[in-house]
Order: C-alpha cells, then sequence, then structure tokens
C-alpha cells in the first residue's frame, strides 16, 4: 500500500517536473544571472516540492513552486551581497554591442540583458508575467503582492524597459 | 511618474494585454493623435510587447533536468534494513550472546569410545575399592577384636593384682 502511493506521489512529482522545470529554470536564471546558480537554485526549490508534496494543493504547484524558486534566488541574491553586473555570457544567443538596426536575435539579446538589470520585484514580475505567462492572479500569489500592486509595478517595468528600447533604437 | 503617466501606463497596458474596452480603446487612441508623448508610449509599448514575443522560457539544462528527476529515488524513505538503525544494533549484539550462552548450555557429549574407556576404569576402580573395603574390614576386625581382648583381659589382672596386694598388706 505505502509502495503504491510513493509509486504515485513519484509519478504525480514527474509531472510537475516536466510542466514546470523550464519555468522554475528561467527565473532563477533571470534572477541569480549565473547558470550554475540557478542550477543549485531550481534544484532545492524542486527538493522542497517533493519534501512538501503531501501538503501541497496539486492545483496551486506552480505558484507555489515559481515563489520557492524565486524566494530563494533573493536569498542567494542577499548572501552574495553585490550587485554582480548581468553577465551576458551566460545567456543563450546573447550578443553584444550597440543595437541600431538590430536583428530579431540580437533584439532578444538585448532584452535579456535588459530584464536581468532591473531591480527586484520589477524583473521577477517581467520574468513571470512576461516571460513564462503567467496569469496577473498568479504573480501576485507567487510575489504576496496584490493585483493592483503586480499591475503598477509591472508598469513601471515596462516603461523602464521602453525607454532603455528607445535609447538603443532610433 | 506623476499621476499623470501612471494613469497612462495604465491605460496602454491594459490596451496591450487585450483587457481594455473598445469604447477606452478609442479614446486612448483618439487622445494620442492630439498628444506625442502619448503616441510615443504607445508605440514603444508595442515595440516592447513584440520584442518580449521573441523572450521565451528558456529550456532546462540536461543535468538539471536528470537532477531533478533523480530526486524522489534520492529522498526515499530509509530502506527497511539499515545496519545502524537501533533494533538491528541490538539484534547484531544478541548474536554473539546467544551464541556464548547456547554454547555453555550445550551438554558435553564425549565419543563413544571414550564413555567405554572410562567405564572399564570405573569398573576397575570400583574393584580395588571392593578389595580395599574388605581388607580395611579385616582389619578394622581384628584391631577392634585386639582391643576389646586387651581391655578385658587388662582389667581382671588389675583386680586380681590389687587384691593379691590388700592381701599382703593384711598379713603385715
Amino acid at each position: 500500500m505505502a509502495a503504491y502511493i510513493l509509486m504515485n506521489m513519484s509519478k504525480r512529482y514527474r509531472q510537475w517536473v516536466k510542466q514546470y522545470q523550464d519555468q522554475a529554470w528561467t527565473v532563477a536564471r533571470y534572477i541569480l544571472k549565473d547558470a550554475q546558480e540557478a542550477e543549485d537554485a531550481t534544484q532545492e526549490a524542486f527538493v522542497k516540492l517533493w519534501n512538501n508534496r503531501d501538503k501541497i494543493d496539486p492545483e496551486r504547484v506552480k505558484p507555489w513552486l515559481m515563489k520557492v524558486t524565486r524566494n530563494g534566488c533573493l536569498d542567494r541574491l542577499r548572501r552574495r551581497r553585490d550587485n554582480v553586473e548581468f553577465d551576458e555570457s551566460h545567456m543563450a544567443g546573447e550578443v553584444s554591442g550597440p543595437l541600431q538596426g538590430v536583428a530579431a536575435n540580437e533584439t532578444r539579446a538585448w532584452l535579456q540583458r535588459a530584464i536581468g538589470g532591473l531591480k527586484e520585484p520589477y524583473r521577477s514580475l517581467v520574468v513571470l508575467r512576461d516571460v513564462n505567462q503567467h496569469s496577473y492572479e498568479e504573480v501576485a500569489g507567487m510575489l504576496e503582492l496584490n493585483l493592483a500592486q503586480v499591475k503598477t509595478y509591472l508598469h513601471r517595468a515596462r516603461k523602464q524597459l521602453r525607454e532603455q528600447l528607445a535609447e538603443v533604437r532610433p | 511618474m506623476n499621476e499623470y503617466d501612471e494613469e497612462w501606463e495604465v491605460q496602454i497596458n491594459a490596451l496591450l494585454d487585450g483587457e481594455l474596452s473598445p469604447k477606452g480603446a478609442e479614446k486612448l487612441k483618439a487622445d494620442a493623435l492630439g498628444d506625442g508623448d502619448l503616441a510615443a508610449a504607445i508605440i514603444s509599448a508595442y515595440q516592447l510587447q513584440k520584442a518580449m514575443e521573441n523572450i521565451h522560457v528558456e529550456r532546462a539544462p540536461d543535468s538539471l533536468r536528470k537532477k531533478l528527476k533523480a530526486i524522489p529515488r534520492r529522498k526515499q524513505p530509509a530502506p527497511a534494513f539499515r545496519l545502524f538503525q537501533p533494533r538491528w544494533a541490538m539484534v547484531l549484539a544478541a548474536i554473539p550472546l546467544t551464541l556464548i550462552v547456547v554454547s555453555l548450555m550445550r551438554p558435553d557429549t564425549p565419543p563413544a569410545s571414550e564413555i567405554a574407556q572410562a567405564r572399564e576404569e570405573m569398573a576397575i576402580a570400583f574393584a580395588y575399592l571392593d578389595k580395599a573395603g574388605v581388607m580395611t574390614g579385616r582389619e578394622i576386625e581384628s584391631t577392634v577384636g585386639r582391643t576389646m581382648a586387651n581391655a578385658v583381659t587388662g582389667s581382671i589382672n588389675r583386680v586380681i593384682k590389687s587384691q593379691h596386694l590388700s592381701s599382703k598388706e593384711k598379713k603385715v
């Protein structure tokens, strides 16, 4: 009986990994800007997911996991206690240099850098809402903000990005 | 960012998110026709949204995927047998103790040849004992007999001697 329950939980956990590993990794990647640390932080979040699998409402796994991933990353940032500049070499397909007349790939690379350069909670908001495509309600739950705060902060974050984009795009 | 900007931002983002009513969208566009800054803000918002469409969730590296898959195996409950679990430690400690107790309780069963030899030796020993008993009995009988005889004859002699002495004394 116990073996059956465990097998069932493992199966459910594997589904969660399949569904959310990329999203959690993306959050960690943008916040930490370091591939190895992002990998460790994502792994830690999934270990917590496994350890708390019986306590989490299956319907709330995604926001729970994103919140835990983000909090773990912020803890790491606090421990690091320095403002490491965004290391573009860690972002896949990234290029450096001016963006006048840039192609789509270069725009993407620039935007990734720009998102990584935002301060918290703007960075997390943009990643969770605009990159991971979570709903406003989910983002509010993940960041423990109310809906109005999420919208206001997101507007500000997007405005910053727009202004930077306007500077590099004639 | 002043209140005016904030209100614009709310409207622009609602437009991009598809949350602005058709009436609201028309009004915003109409406002933008007479306001260059608002128009520029809407255009740049659309540009950002288009650029954002190229930003996707990143695929987690294979090394991480493997680690995440392995978590349930690494975090399985402890196996039934663990050598240093208290109950198993007790079992292990009991094994030598049991062996000692069993070895102490087990009766010695020497081989049959030894038993036969022991019986022969016992028979010889008892035969010697019998002989010694007989001889001792005879010795005791003779010794007791002599003593008894001495005891009787000795007392008679002493009586005769004393009577003889007293008759001499009377004569004197």
